[in-house]
């Protein structure tokens, strides 16, 4: 007893715990509710499907997987570029953030279709191209913010030092708006996934998660298509805490950083 | 009532005829300065003080050159305003602190030396320097927020400080301080002048503090910014009970009648 008093004190400990809890709960619930799992299986069924079709499930992870992070990485590249760009010259500025502001009010993804007729339909490009117009937007506007928030008596300071522009860009400009690009990172890994599975509904690769879950479904073998979502879910779950772990080890600094450390 | 220097070096700072106007020709047009002249000399310690709006801080950084006269000249050690900027002539320290909190404290020391290519190894021997200078040895591998304000303005001098420059220049550096953190970060100011030699301007709004720090007090009117006084303080080498001299007393009064007759 004392042991699990001591485990429930952990800071992962609560979490795991709630979500042992809803997972018990829904298990529990379904047992009574709707034995034959039609609408929604029960977790031990899911499960159970993930591990029989492991093989499939991981050949579409790492397909699909692919495709977020390919995309993740470029639309990130792309938007802090155009960021930097857009603090540091006035006529970027008014060249990129209306296009911008623009692409952002495009319903990207019902853009799939016709990405899918341009770059070939089993290509992963067309997929790519949707995770990199979708993530960029929310990580320029807030990189933009983040670099304009920055002291301006550190930025006289290092005038007074006769410092660049660039470099006071890098020692002033670029730290100030790390925070606010790791949570428009953080909302960007869950886009992307969302992104690329969606995208890949509308054609593509077959063994990829996207097809994967329209085809059980169809065919109404729920337990594969909540397998095939799980399969995403790792994904986007894996990604946040790798952001997380990043975030950390390049702002060490950084006071909400510190708090969640105990200090 | 400026003591007149003999045998005169190349002044410090050298303000001739300066005047600055914001936003020239708009509705919100400011007189910050208005003809200003001023000439301190190497080693001096002078203090801008005045009612808010007489344009003390834009007078300092005027001098920094980080914003441009609007008629009139600045020299510092000799030549233009901005290029002694540029050469690095001058240390700065500002109300906040202003220190990187994504740098270590040795590494916000380190900043300026960084900037002007010092190698690394002289860097950290001199941000340790800096260090002891400012009585915060050990504290090098520190973030700034675990330090406290006084502790933190310490840093911001010891930076502005670890070049050696010849002029250091300050906006109301001790402002947001309690009172006891002031009087003993006020010491050891003195002191790292002494030591260093260094040529002081001091913007403040507390005439205690003036009196206290300066060789001379410039007191300044608003609108337009104009010098409408200068005190000399004499009180030679301050101690603990210097606060307590009558001497000292008599120089604040002289400052606040100063003060007073500028509406302050």
């Amino acid at each position: 007893m004392a042991r699990l008093i001591d485990l429930a004190s952990r800071p992962t400990a609560a979490p795991v715990l709630v979500g042992l809890g809803i997972l018990a709960v829904w298990e529990g619930l379904l047992r009574v509710v709707s034995p034959d799992g039609f609408v929604l299986p029960p977790p031990t069924e899911i499960a159970a499907a993930f591990v029989e079709n492991f093989d499939a499930i991981w050949t579409g992870a790492t397909i699909t997987g692919y495709v977020i992070v390919s995309g993740l990485i470029v639309g990130a590249l792309l938007a802090v570029g155009a960021a930097l760009l857009v603090n540091r010259f006035r006529i970027a500025h008014e060249a990129i953030t209306p296009l911008a502001v623009a692409i952002s009010a495009v319903p990207i993804i019902a853009l799939a279709p016709i990405f899918n007729n341009w770059f070939g339909l089993t290509s992963a490009r067309s997929k790519q191209f949707i995770v990199i117009l979708l993530v960029f937007f929310p990580i320029f506007i807030n990189t933009v913010k983040g670099l304009g928030l920055a002291d301006p008596s550190k930025i006289e300071l290092m005038r007074s030092y006769a410092a660049t522009k660039s470099r006071i860009t890098r020692e002033v400009r670029i730290p100030t708006a790390l925070p606010l690009f790791f949570t428009a990172m953080k909302v960007s890994s869950s886009l992307a996934v969302i992104g690329a599975i969606v995208a890949e509904y509308f054609g593509g690769r077959q063994d990829a998660l996207g097809p994967m879950i329209t085809q059980a479904a169809g065919l109404t073998r729920y337990a594969d298509a909540w397998a095939a979502v799980l399969a995403g879910t790792l994904i986007g779950t894996i990604l946040y805490v790798a952001t997380v772990l990043i975030e950390n080890a390049v702002m060490p600094w950084h006071s909400s950083v510190r708090t969640t450390d105990g200090r | 009532m400026v003591a007149p220097s003999t045998s005169s070096p190349t002044p410090a700072v050298q303000v001739q005829g300066v005047s600055k106007v914001f936003n020239p020709g708009k509705s919100n047009q400011v007189e910050a300065l208005d003809n200003v002249d001023l000439a301190i000399d190497p080693g001096e310690f002078v203090t801008l003080i005045g009612p808010s709006g007489c344009g003390k801080s834009t007078l300092l950084r005027l001098i920094a050159s980080l914003t441009d006269t609007t008629a009139g000249s600045i020299q510092v050690n000799g030549k233009g305003a901005e290029q002694a900027r540029l050469d690095q002539d001058y240390g700065m320290a500002f109300q906040k602190a202003g220190l990187f909190d994504w740098r270590t404290v040795a590494k916000n020391i380190e900043l300026p030396l960084e900037l002007m290519g010092w190698k690394s190894a002289d860097r950290k021997s001199r941000a340790l320097e800096m260090l002891e200078l400012v009585q915060l040895a050990g504290f090098g591998d520190h973030h700034p927020a675990e330090l406290s304000g006084g502790m933190q303005q310490r840093v911001a001098i010891a930076r502005a400080l670890s070049f050696e420059p010849s002029l250091l220049l300050m906006d109301e550096p001790f402002g947001a301080l309690d009172e006891m953190t002031r009087e003993h970060v006020q010491d050891e100011l003195l002191r790292i002048w002494q030591d260093t030699k260094t040529t002081v301007v001091f913007v403040t709004h507390s005439v205690p503090e003036a009196v206290y720090l300066s060789t001379r007090v410039v007191v300044m009117s608003p609108r337009p910014g104009q010098i409408s006084s200068m005190i000399d303080v004499d009180l030679g080498g301050r101690t603990e009970f210097t606060r307590d001299d009558p001497n000292f007393h008599t120089a604040v009064t002289e400052v606040r009648k100063a003060l007073r007759a500028v509406g302050a």
